[in-house]
This record gives C-alpha cells, structure tokens and sequence, in this order.
C-alpha cells in the first residue's frame, strides 16, 4: 500500500503540469485586453498599458509566463492582482470560508443522504420509501440556482428564519442554508445510491447467515448490511468533494458568501488572471487529492481490493 | 436465557424428539401465482442422529430447513399450515426475539456457497467471534481465543496465523470450514447443513463430510443434511426422507432404502447412478422434467414422470403409506415397486 501511495502521488505531477500549462494557455489566449477597459469612459493611454503588459509579463512567450507561474506556485509568492493586492491574502481570506461550506455540504449529503436511503431501502414501496423517491426526484430535477433562489426567499424573506445573505465572516450557523442548497444535488445522488445498495444486499447471502446468526436485527442492519451498502456510496462522497468546490460558485453568488467562488467570478468579469489561473490550478489540486484518498480509502472498506 | 433455552423444556428434559416438523406447509406469493414450495412435511430428528433429506431443486427441502431457521423472506414465502417443534415447543408461534436465541444456539445452519455465505470485509475470526460476543457477551479478546480454537477443531492449518485473514483468502474446502466453526461455536443441539459440500471438489467433499460426522460424534447433536446427491449420504446418515413436489415421498432407514427402495422416485434415482459394473450400457434417466410448482400435477406429484402410473394415481393424492415401523412409501403401489415387477 505504501509503494502504491507513492507510485500514485507521483503520478500527481505529469497531471498537474499538463493541468496548469492548459489553464494558462487557455486563459491567456481568451480574446480581449484585460487592461484596455480599467481607466474608465475612455480607452486607457498606451504607455499605461504597456506598463502593466509589461509587470505581469503579459509581453512574454507563453511557456517562459508558464514557467514564472510555476516559480511563483512553488515558492507560494503569487504576486499581486491587477489592482496591486497580493494575492496570497485574498486566497488566504477566501479558502476557508468555501472549505467550511464544502465540509458542511458533505456532512449534510452524508447524514441526510445515507439515513433517507438506508430508511426507504429497507422498506421498499412503504411511506418512507414513496417520500424519499418523491423528494429526490425533485432535488434531482431543479438547478442548484433554482433551489438556492426558493430558499432565500422563502426561509430569508418570508418566514424571516435565516438571514437572506451571508455576513464577512461567514459563521457555521449562517452557513446551514446555503451548505443544504450546494449539497441538495448530491444528495438526492447519495440518497438514491445507498437506497439501491440496501436493496441489492438486504437478500445476499451473508446478510442470511448474519440473521441465521441469531444476530439482531440492529446488528444485522447496522453492521453487516450498512458496512457492505457504503463502500459505493463512501467512493462517490468524495470523488464529489471538488466538484462541491467548483459548485459552490453558484452558491456562494446566491448567498454574498465570500469564499473563492466569488472571488473567481470577480476575477473572471475583471479578466483578472492572476487570480483565475491559481484558483483553478488549487481546484485541480483538491480534485486529484480527494480522488487518491478515495481510492486508498476504498482499499480500507473492500479488503479484496488489493494494491500491487 | 428464555424459557425455551432453560426451564421445564430445557436441554434433556423433553421426552418427545429434539426436532419435529408436522405436516408443515409454505407457500410463495408471487406475480405468476401461488407457488406451493412445501406441502405437508414431517420428518424429525433426535440427538445424535443424521436425517439426510434429498431431493432435486425445487423440492422443497431448503425451503424446509429455511422454514425451522426462520430465515425463510416473508413475503413473498408464507407458512400456511403445520408445526415446527423444538423440545416440544412449536417455535413458529414464539415472539421474534425468542426464535433469534435460539438461532446459533440451539439450531444452526450452513450454507451451500460458503464465499457468499461469509462477510467478504470482515475477518473470519471476527465472525466466528460475533456468535460468543453476542449470544454469550464474551470480550473481544476472550472470543477471539475461542474462535481459533473453533478453527483448530475444524482443522483449519494454522489457525492462530490466518484468524485475521478474509474470506476470500481461503480456499473453498477452508471456507466451508468456517462456515461450519461458525455454526457449531454455540454448541447447538441442531445442526442443518443445506448442500454443505456441492460447491466443493470431490476430493475436498468426503474431509467436509467426515468433519461433519465427526464433530457430530463429539457434541451428539441431530444433524439434517440436505442434498441432492445420494452418494455423499450413504456413510453418514441414518435415515433418509426423500422430497418431490414439497412432500416426503419415502422415508427409510439409509440401507433399507438403498437396498429396496419402496417409491418409483427413489428407484429411478438409485438407477440414474453410474455403476462401474454396467460400463458401457446407456444410464438411466427419470423421464421428463420435475413438476412446476405453480401447476402441481393432479393426485401423486410424480405420476407424469411414473413407469408404475395407473389410472387413479391422477385422481387420488398418496398418503405416506407405513411399510414397517421406521418406514413409510407415498405411492399407492409401492408393494410392486418393492417386488421390482414393472
């Protein structure tokens, strides 16, 4: 396991090379001259686009660029944006709050999810099992935007329960709403999925001998069914993490939360590359991450699964 | 402990057989329409004595065993008719949590298919161990002890290296091993093996066989052993209960039976065996197919498939005729069948 763990972060670097390379070219060939419409009514003088062309290296090739950004990741000075903000501090600002709401959308897909499954698996065609096809269906059917839009104004704006949007600081409590709104597609997902894995292993074999066992049925479900009807479900929680990231930039518009979707969709109407290119380049980074710890994790839950 | 475990019922005190089944019948519900799986079993068994039941599919011999374990999926199975009684107790009227104590304890049962019958994620030391930290509330470490101890009293080789293994580290004979260390861990009185060594290779069937009779010697607890292959019977059993069709068609002592069989089922499976002395002749197959559970055959279950077939046999459904005392036929002319004329 541990030649494997290595074999696979090493694997990392080719991805992440070929990864970053193509967000740079690509937003660099995006048409359009980020500093031509910073000076107001007017177009701005030459000479101050020049300069600026000039301190970004936008005047450069594009692989000597490629390899300044490079620098810039490893040593972590990423410089400053096009309004002379370092960068490092907006990121630092923004990562935590956006991982807070990442972490409480998967706590709320997990919990919420993995028990409306197991329920309405364990009792096929009842009342729970009706409700819970019904309400995922709907989750499933409605954009994240839609649902997000409904709740703010229905929670926020009507019954005054929640506050519409979120404050700077963002605290877990504020987050609730919104962490729902982001999980709410996966978690029709999850739910859905454990609900088929319940059913699929509830007649197996060893869930026979559990009961022939003289095992509770607590025992049976809890332990034998339950531990066998996560491990697809386990996978798919965290092959989901970054794309919960990347989601959330939707979510965090609804809300005024500012986490690194906000900032990223500033940056992108400001054609502000300096900040796109390293939060893309951490969002593949999550991405690659999460999806290495799932599949270690998966070699934990199957024991049949072996690493060579 | 229940009052089925200890008290007036308690081991040693009941005087009837250990195990009865009467005239138990079970049906499935199902889309095409009421299959009728068992119709009116009985057989019993005592301490220290091997029932052998066979039969082919779908006679109704798992589902049975499945009926006295209670593991039986319901819906779609029903029991719709009959006693189950252990000591004298019909344990098909007792509340859920009475019949789960007595599963492990008192009556046991293994598998066929002993790769899909184990937990593939958890070790099998830890599930031999499950039975003692549940049934008798032992500490980890305590039934992790008497769970190596089970798998060197099913002579697995070195059991003290391998408790921590998975199930699918084991070969297939090992597996079975554990299946069968798992279902004696309690020490029950009953011990049901459904088709215990038909996934198994031959050479591997006869040790599986042989442990099972000697560990029966060991506790003297009845064992029912389910197949449908009559030569792994032979050496283990006492007496034998044939099914077709969800009934018991003969039941004999196991030489009687081999010797002279009293049911044109039992004769034409005896027949269908190879014998090296017949090398060369063409075998012997019971003509058609078993009966659809569905659509039972009017009157004997097997009179489409019978050479010895009259007209009422169509009509009129035979009762277990008594032969002797420990022997009994349900066909109306199991004297000629006896007698060998056809």
């Amino acid at each position: 396991m541990g030649r494997y763990t290595i074999r696979r972060l090493l694997q990392l670097i080719p991805v992440l090379l070929g990864t970053t390379f193509l967000i740079n070219y690509m937003v660099w060939q995006l048409p359009g001259d980020p500093f031509a419409g910073r000076c107001g009514q007017r177009p701005c003088p030459d000479s101050y686009v020049s300069a600026m062309r000039a301190q970004f290296g936008l005047d450069q090739p594009i692989l000597l660029q490629y390899w300044q950004f490079l620098k810039n990741m490893l040593s972590g000075n990423l410089g400053v944006d096009f309004n002379q903000v370092p960068v490092v501090t907006q990121l630092a600002d923004a990562w935590p709050i956006t991982i807070r709401l990442a972490l409480l959308a998967v706590a709320i897909e997990a919990v919420i999810g993995i028990s409306a499954g197991v329920l309405s698996g364990l009792k096929r065609g009842g009342f729970i099992d009706n409700v819970v096809t019904i309400s995922t269906l709907f989750l499933l059917s409605l954009p994240v935007f839609v649902t997000g839009f409904l709740l703010q104004w229905l929670l926020g704006v009507q019954f005054q329960i929640i506050t519409p949007t979120v404050s700077d600081e963002a605290p877990i409590m504020e987050l609730i709403v919104p962490a729902f709104v982001l999980a709410s597609l996966n978690m029709a997902f999850t739910a859905r999925l454990t609900r088929t894995s319940i059913v699929e292993n509830r007649r197996s074999d060893y869930v026979r001998t559990a009961i022939a066992k003289g095992l509770t049925n607590r025992r049976v479900v809890g332990v034998h069914l339950l531990r066998n009807s996560l491990i697809p479900v386990l996978t798919f929680l965290g092959t989901e993490v970054g794309s919960l990231m990347s989601g959330a930039i939707i979510t965090e518009g609804i809300f005024n939360i500012h986490g690194i979707g906000g900032l990223l969709y500033r940056a992108i109407t400001g054609q502000d590359y300096t900040i796109v290119v390293p939060i893309a380049s951490l969002l593949v980074l999550v991405y690659l991450v999460s999806n290495l710890l799932v599949d270690l994790l998966y070699g934990v839950l199957d024991p049949r699964i072996r690493y060579e | 402990m229940v009052e089925v475990l200890s008290g007036p019922t308690g081991r040693g005190s009941y005087s009837g057989a250990l195990l009865e089944v009467e005239n138990l019948h079970v049906e499935f519900h199902t889309r095409q329409g009421v299959a009728k799986a068992v119709n009116g079993v009985t057989y019993s068994v005592n301490p220290g004595e091997t029932l052998a039941v066979l039969g082919e599919s779908g006679s109704g011999k798992s589902v049975t065993a499945q009926t006295i374990m209670g593991i039986l999926d319901m819906p779609p199975g029903k029991v719709t008719g009959g006693e189950i009684r252990f000591r004298g107790v019909d344990i098909l009227k007792l509340p859920e949590e009475q019949r789960r104590r007595i599963r492990g304890e008192g009556i046991s049962m293994v598998f066929q298919d002993a790769l899909s019958a184990l937990n593939p994620v958890f070790p099998v030391g830890w599930q031999i161990a499950e039975m003692f930290r549940i049934h008798r509330g032992s500490s980890r470490s305590d039934a992790k002890k008497k769970a190596v101890e089970l798998m060197d009293r099913v002579r697995i080789p070195g059991a003290r290296d391998r408790v921590n293994d998975f199930p699918h580290q084991f070969s297939g004979g090992m597996r079975q091993r554990i299946m069968i260390a798992m279902a004696i861990a309690l020490d029950p009185e009953i011990l049901i093996a459904d088709e215990p060594t038909t996934a198994l290779d031959v050479t591997v069937q006869a040790q599986i066989m042989g442990l099972l009779a000697d560990l029966q010697r060991d506790s003297n607890m009845g064992l029912i052993l389910i197949t449908h292959d009559l030569g792994v019977v032979a050496d283990v059993a006492d007496k034998i209960a044939v099914m077709y069709g969800g009934r018991i068609v003969e039941t004999a002592p196991v030489h009687d039976l081999y010797r002279t069989p009293a049911h044109p089922y039992t004769k034409g499976l005896l027949e269908s065996i190879p014998r090296v002395d017949l090398k060369g002749q063409e075998l012997y197959a019971i003509k058609g197919m078993p009966p659809n559970l569905l659509e039972m055959p009017s009157g004997c279950a097997f009179h489409p498939r019978c050479p010895y077939r009259r007209e009422d046999c169509a009509t009129a459904v035979p009762p277990l005729y008594p032969i002797s005392g420990t022997r009994g036929s349900a066909c109306h002319y199991w004297r000629e069948v006896v007698d060998g004329s056809r």
